[in-house]
């Protein structure tokens, strides 16, 4: 398998990082959002080793139509091959390591590099080169030097995840019994989801993990920080999410799902009606799929990061990924979800009302991109990066006895999702191997 | 929109004149962000156009090369779209507009012709926004624009606005201004 990824030797953990990161004590400190240290071993024991979202299936449905995007810092092509199958391959020639593939989407018979022309077909296979010639007189393997495959790549339910380390886990294994939530937005109707078409990419001067972690279980911020966003939608302030009668935050190997039970909330803020009613209108038949419960999640006020830079916000149907650009940089690359049945009108709305909230013209999310780049700035500060931060909410808050999978806790505002993050993420950069990672679960592995 | 519009036809230095002097009216009432003032400017029937900038090879290139109608957008606004950014502005808890962002604006390259109807004009230019934020943040995006200008009594509003950047990735976090 001479095409295969060589898997990178895993260097040894940081000695200090429990300073930075104590969460049974409900406390972080911001060095972990500012030190090169910690993002060089993020690369290599998070983003080189855990599942990453690639690609939702419908972006490439067909023969040799592929995407351009990273894992990690790691570019990557994710091509759709003649079986069906996805292959994802790193966007380097195996030659001088050039850059193939410079376009973010397309359709391709394959790809030829610009600095020597080897030529590779969507299966990866090097087909040929200029002056082919001179590599036969080398006695040159041409099955040895395809374009390197990741180790593994698996979907569900439309969303396309890959990971470089053949050690790691199943999909399934790694996503567990968050499945379950995921199928409020990615399942709820038959002939599941797709992209709208494009992407919107923009550059914030902030760590990842501070978006990872607002959307895995921060819904307290809402009615604060985006006030000014919701009087504009809407005339007035966000629902107070401390007056709903149910609400949940739970979590699975540092993934996140916080959520009320509300249905429409977080759709309610495009200030969209034909929305609001489509809602409706497919709530019954949701309930029929997946039960009354995760009826009612559908558009809900809610929130979702899979460990470590997946999130969306159902509702808003806004997709994203955090991608990590150094320890205060990241790129956002942001989609829209609908569901593939929804009528055209409807689509559409969700395509202009995600960009109207959720984008970087967006109204709420303006007043997002401030606070994430001044929790990463400030921990600029030798003295301050080294301050504790409160992530203290909650703390006895676990339900044991719950029919409900994955490790469930009572209320959104609730900062457990937050510390499982930061856990499973300290866990990941304490452990060489998989092996090595604590299983910190405690909830139900499978839905009852 | 280009096909759309006759461009042999350009107006006169006089009319030309004109129709810039309203366009950097335009521009200093954002730069004064004098919001509603600037939203009057904009017909009922708005088409406020940015579209998402798509990095593709020229054999795989969208309805409009790199970008698409259907495609995502920055902004893809109506008169009550545009209104509704407006009153984020004017908020008190928006946060992150206080301190203010201070802005300049400015368009160049200037052209203006005839359009379809009468009363009609078709502005092609382009601009640079500069934005700075706190003690030490600046943006800068630069763009090309095409308006469509109508004649609106002694002045004018603007009826479409189709912005493009050249950027695929966006240089900084947000936009919280317009173009």
């Amino acid at each position: 398998m001479g095409n295969m990824i060589k898997t990178i030797d895993v260097t040894d953990s940081l000695t200090n990082l429990k300073d930075a990161c104590d969460l049974e004590s409900g406390r972080i400190s911001g060095k972990i959002f500012y030190d090169q240290a910690i993002y060089e071993q993020e690369l290599e024991k998070v983003f080189a080793r855990c599942w990453l979202f690639v690609a939702h299936e419908s972006q490439i449905p067909k023969t040799g139509d592929y995407i351009t995007t990273t894992m990690g810092e790691d570019e990557v092509i994710v091509i759709r091959q003649k079986s069906g199958g996805i292959k994802v391959f790193l966007n380097a020639c195996p030659h001088r390591g050039n850059k193939i593939c410079f376009s973010e989407s397309g359709s391709a018979r394959g790809f030829i590099c610009n600095y020597h022309g080897w030529s590779f077909n969507v299966e990866g296979n090097l087909v040929g080169q200029h002056e082919s010639g001179v590599y036969e007189d080398s006695n040159f393997d041409k099955s040895k030097w395809g374009l390197k495959e990741v180790a593994n790549v698996d979907s569900w339910k439309g969303l396309v995840f890959a990971t470089f380390d053949p050690e790691s886990p199943s999909l399934q294994e790694y996503l567990g019994p968050m499945t379950w939530y995921l199928d409020a937005l990615f399942d709820n109707q038959e002939g599941g989801t797709e992209f709208v078409g494009g992407c919107i990419r923009s550059t914030y001067e902030c760590n990842w993990k501070i978006a990872a972690e607002n959307f895995v279980g921060d819904i307290l911020h809402a009615g604060w920080t985006h006030d000014s966003a919701a009087r504009a939608m809407l005339g007035g302030s966000v629902a107070k999410v401390s007056d709903f009668e149910e609400s949940y935050s739970v979590n699975w190997n540092g993934h996140g799902y916080e959520f009320a039970l509300d249905t429409v909330g977080n759709v309610a803020v495009l200030g969209e009606s034909a929305l609001n009613r489509y809602i409706h209108t497919i709530k019954p038949s949701v309930a029929e799929r997946l039960g009354d419960f995760r009826s009612n999640m559908i558009g809900s006020v809610s929130s979702c990061t899979i460990f470590p830079n997946f999130s969306f916000l159902p509702g808003q149907n806004t997709v994203r990924i955090w991608q990590p650009r150094g320890p205060n940089k990241m790129e956002l690359f942001t989609w829209v979800v609908v569901n593939k049945s929804a009528p055209q009108e409807v689509k559409e709305k969700w395509r202009k009302g995600a960009m109207m909230t959720f984008s970087p013209t967006g109204v709420f999310e303006m007043d997002d991109g401030e606070n994430w780049e001044y929790c990463t700035k400030t921990a600029k500060g030798r003295v301050t990066a080294q301050q504790d931060l409160f992530v203290g909410l909650g703390m006895d808050t676990l339900l044991t006895d719950t029919p409900l999978p994955a490790n469930v806790y009572e209320g959104q505002l609730n900062e457990a999702n937050s510390r499982a993050f930061y856990q499973y993420w300290y866990d990941m950069l304490n452990a060489k191997s998989w092996n090595e990672v604590p299983n910190r679960n405690v909830g139900k592995a499978e839905a009852e | 929109m280009t096909a759309l519009y006759d461009e042999q036809r350009p107006v006169s230095v006089e009319q030309h004149y004109r129709i810039s002097h309203f366009l950097n009216y335009e521009y200093r009432l954002l730069d004064d962000e004098r919001f509603d003032d600037w939203l009057a400017l904009m017909h009922d029937e708005i088409h406020y156009w940015m579209p998402g900038i798509e990095n593709r090879r020229r054999e795989n290139l969208l309805e409009h090369g790199f970008y698409a109608t259907d495609h995502m957008a920055f902004f893809d606004d109506s008169l009550r779209d545009l209104g509704r950014r407006v009153a984020r502005f004017k908020q008190p808890s928006a946060w992150a507009e206080n301190p203010a962002t201070r802005n300049v604006h400015q368009l160049s390259n200037v052209e203006v012709y005839y359009g379809e109807n009468d009363g009609e004009y078709v502005v092609h230019s382009t601009f640079q926004s500069v934005r700075s934020r706190g003690l030490d943040e600046e943006y800068v995006i630069y763009g090309r624009r095409q308006d469509l200008i109508v004649q609106d009594g002694e002045s004018f509003k603007i009826k479409k606005r189709l912005i493009l950047i050249p950027n695929a990735t966006l240089t900084c976090k947000n936009i919280n201004t317009f173009l």
